[in-house]
């Protein structure tokens, strides 16, 4: 029963991460918080789920809404935070965030009129509903889907920024943005990159909890987000392997709270552990000695 | 005479509109002066929803006399407003924010279970309308008259310097601590005084009511009006009640327009329109000034 339970929440973790990732791989190149990533999120879901509608068969519907998620997330870039560039660091925070709390309304609403209010559904048999036994675990090829993609992206994630020419640049843009651009890093082609791939990795956790809930409606990332500030906090804003980790954690702690205590506490859970990590490790558990303290910064 | 009795007929079935534009105001007044204070708390409609829901169970549960629960609405806000400042003063910039908006998520998840209280998802319904449109737009003048005068004081200058500087203003002998509690608790003062005038207008409340979205209206107006004056946020509050109202067709998309305007407001008047306005009014006087100095010296 318990192990059972912690599949099904390694499951939801890996969801969490490709979402988590995503959100704070922007926050640690840029220093942006983008409230926009849960409609980033919802975006990929509706572009999935009518690719599949359209006759595609799942496997191409991801790669699609994952494009499409990534092009959704350049807008909101150069919509909501190109034009912020030119102000005070202290000004811009604030700005960026409200500024992709609007850009977020507006791709929510469009969500809204796409869909007409309505809940969608995927249609049946996307995913085959078999289930296999597994170790005396009960498996079902949507977790194993989901499991695979999560594990997939996450190396991906991993191979472009520590292996790659182009993860080298956004590392020396995260590291310090003027001296980069001094060793002739064009800094507009590293943001539009890694809101890509934000946006994509946001687009694919879409489409999962599409699936997974076979529910998509325009309102589904803002309680996502909210949520996946647990694992971002509890990782370290910032910290790629940190989002990983508390992704997992969330995934975990949310799937056994919903097993073991009334359904309406599990949000007031959530959100009380959200709260109690901001009081005692702000910085998350894997902070490097080097970075700044967020608690110091001013 | 008579042309104002024609035109108090005409404005009569538009007062509803005047109730939302006083409520709304004090809920964004009460989210200015944080900001003004340099912190970046977003715990306003989480001490609305204390008042409100305090209020509400007060005079349909025990009886009491609304003013009387409306005042102890606002002693509930002003205590949580205190708790809260202590741990959000450990915190900085983005992770305030977000602490801060755990603390109203939590609330809404215990509104939600505390059933025999609150009437839990259902709402809680029944409530005698007992406040009048007039006496909202006297408590909110009354409001922000006191802001303004505390903003002229010493509580203003203080709070003026530690948003520009924290170091600075610490050195000049500005307690940090002190004028961070003192901002809190006018901020859970004022929500919880107009979170319960607004349950004695509105007949019912529910839990959603105080969650993300009255969250980011209350976030835009101040950011769209202005956060440095008292009169910012009335501006703000004004404009996103009456323009979809103005342009009816628009009503339908009220979350669309409310995004565009929070993207461009940021890009192109970065301290809102009204204090964009001053600021720009008080340097083309200063610049009439000193050409009518300089003209004058010989």
């Amino acid at each position: 029963m318990i192990a059972q339970q912690v599949l099904n929440g390694l499951v939801l973790g890996g969801v969490y991460a490709l979402f988590a990732l995503g959100f704070t791989l922007i926050f640690g190149i840029h220093r942006i918080m983008n409230m926009a990533h849960g409609a980033v999120f919802m975006a990929g879901a509706f572009i999935g789920l009518f690719t599949v509608r359209a006759g595609l068969p799942i496997w191409a519907a991801l790669p699609v809404a994952m494009i499409g998620a990534g092009l959704v997330s350049i807008l909101i870039e150069v919509v909501a935070f190109k034009p912020l560039r030119k102000l005070a660091l202290a000004d811009a925070e604030l700005a960026s965030i409200i500024s992709s709390i609007g850009a977020g309304l507006i791709v929510l609403s469009l969500g809204q009129y796409v869909s007409k209010t309505e809940t969608l559904r995927f249609p049946f048999g996307t995913v085959s509903a078999e289930a296999i036994q597994l170790l005396g675990l009960r498996v079902t090829m949507l977790q194993l889907l989901m499991l695979g993609v999560a594990l997939l992206l996450v190396v991906g994630l991993a191979f472009y920024l520590y292996r790659t020419p182009q993860g080298r640049q956004v590392r020396a843009v995260a590291g310090n943005y003027r001296t980069a651009q001094l060793l002739g890093v064009n800094p507009n082609a590293i943001f539009y990159q890694t809101f890509f791939v934000s946006g994509a990795m946001a687009g694919a956790a879409g489409v999962m909890v599409g699936l997974a809930f076979n529910a998509v409606q325009f309102l589904m990332g803002e309680p996502f987000l909210l949520k996946a500030f647990v694992a971002i906090i509890l990782g370290g804003m910032g910290s790629i392997p940190g989002a990983l980790v508390g992704a997992m954690v969330l995934g975990l702690f949310q799937t056994l709270s919903a097993a073991y205590l009334p359904a309406l506490l599990v949000d007031a859970m959530i959100f009380l552990l959200l709260f109690i990590i901001l009081m005692v490790r702000p910085d998350g558990l894997f902070v490097q000695a080097v970075t700044e303290s967020p608690t110091k910064r001013v | 005479m008579v042309e104002i009795l024609i035109m108090l007929e005409l404005l009569a079935p538009h007062l509803p509109l005047l109730d939302l534009i006083c409520i709304g105001t004090g809920y964004a007044l009460s989210q200015a002066i944080v900001f003004r204070a340099g912190t970046f708390s977003v715990a306003t409609s989480g001490f609305a929803a204390l008042g409100a829901y305090c209020a509400a169970i007060l005079v349909v549960k025990q009886g009491f006399h609304p003013a009387l629960a409306v005042a102890m609405g606002t002693l509930l806000g002003l205590l949580a407003g205190l708790l809260l400042a202590a741990p959000l003063a450990r915190l900085r910039g983005v992770y305030q924010a977000i602490a801060s908006l755990a603390f109203v998520e939590i609330l809404v998840a215990f509104i939600l279970y505390f059933e025999h209280l609150t009437g839990g998802p259902l709402g809680f319904h029944g409530i005698p309308r007992l406040v009048k449109p007039w006496m909202l737009v006297v408590i909110m003048l009354l409001t922000m008259g006191m802001l303004y005068v505390l903003g002229q004081g010493a509580i203003g200058r203080a709070f003026e310097a530690m948003r520009q500087d924290p170091p600075v203003a610490a050195s000049l002998g500005v307690n940090p601590t002190k004028y961070h509690v003192i901002s809190f608790a006018l901020s859970g003062a004022i929500a919880g005084l107009f979170g319960g005038l607004d349950a004695l207008r509105n007949f019912s409340l529910t839990a959603e009511q105080f969650g993300f979205s009255i969250l980011i209206a209350t976030l835009s107006a101040v950011v769209l009006g202005g956060r440095r004056t008292v009169v910012g946020p009335l501006v703000g509050v004004t404009i996103l009640v009456l323009l979809p109202e103005i342009f009816r067709p628009l009503a339908h998309y009220r979350q669309a327009v409310y995004g565009l305007l929070l993207v461009v407001v940021m890009a192109f008047l970065p301290f809102g329109v009204y204090d964009t306005l001053r600021l720009r009014m008080r340097d083309r006087r200063l610049a009439r000034e000193a050409a009518a100095q300089g003209g004058a010296r010989p």
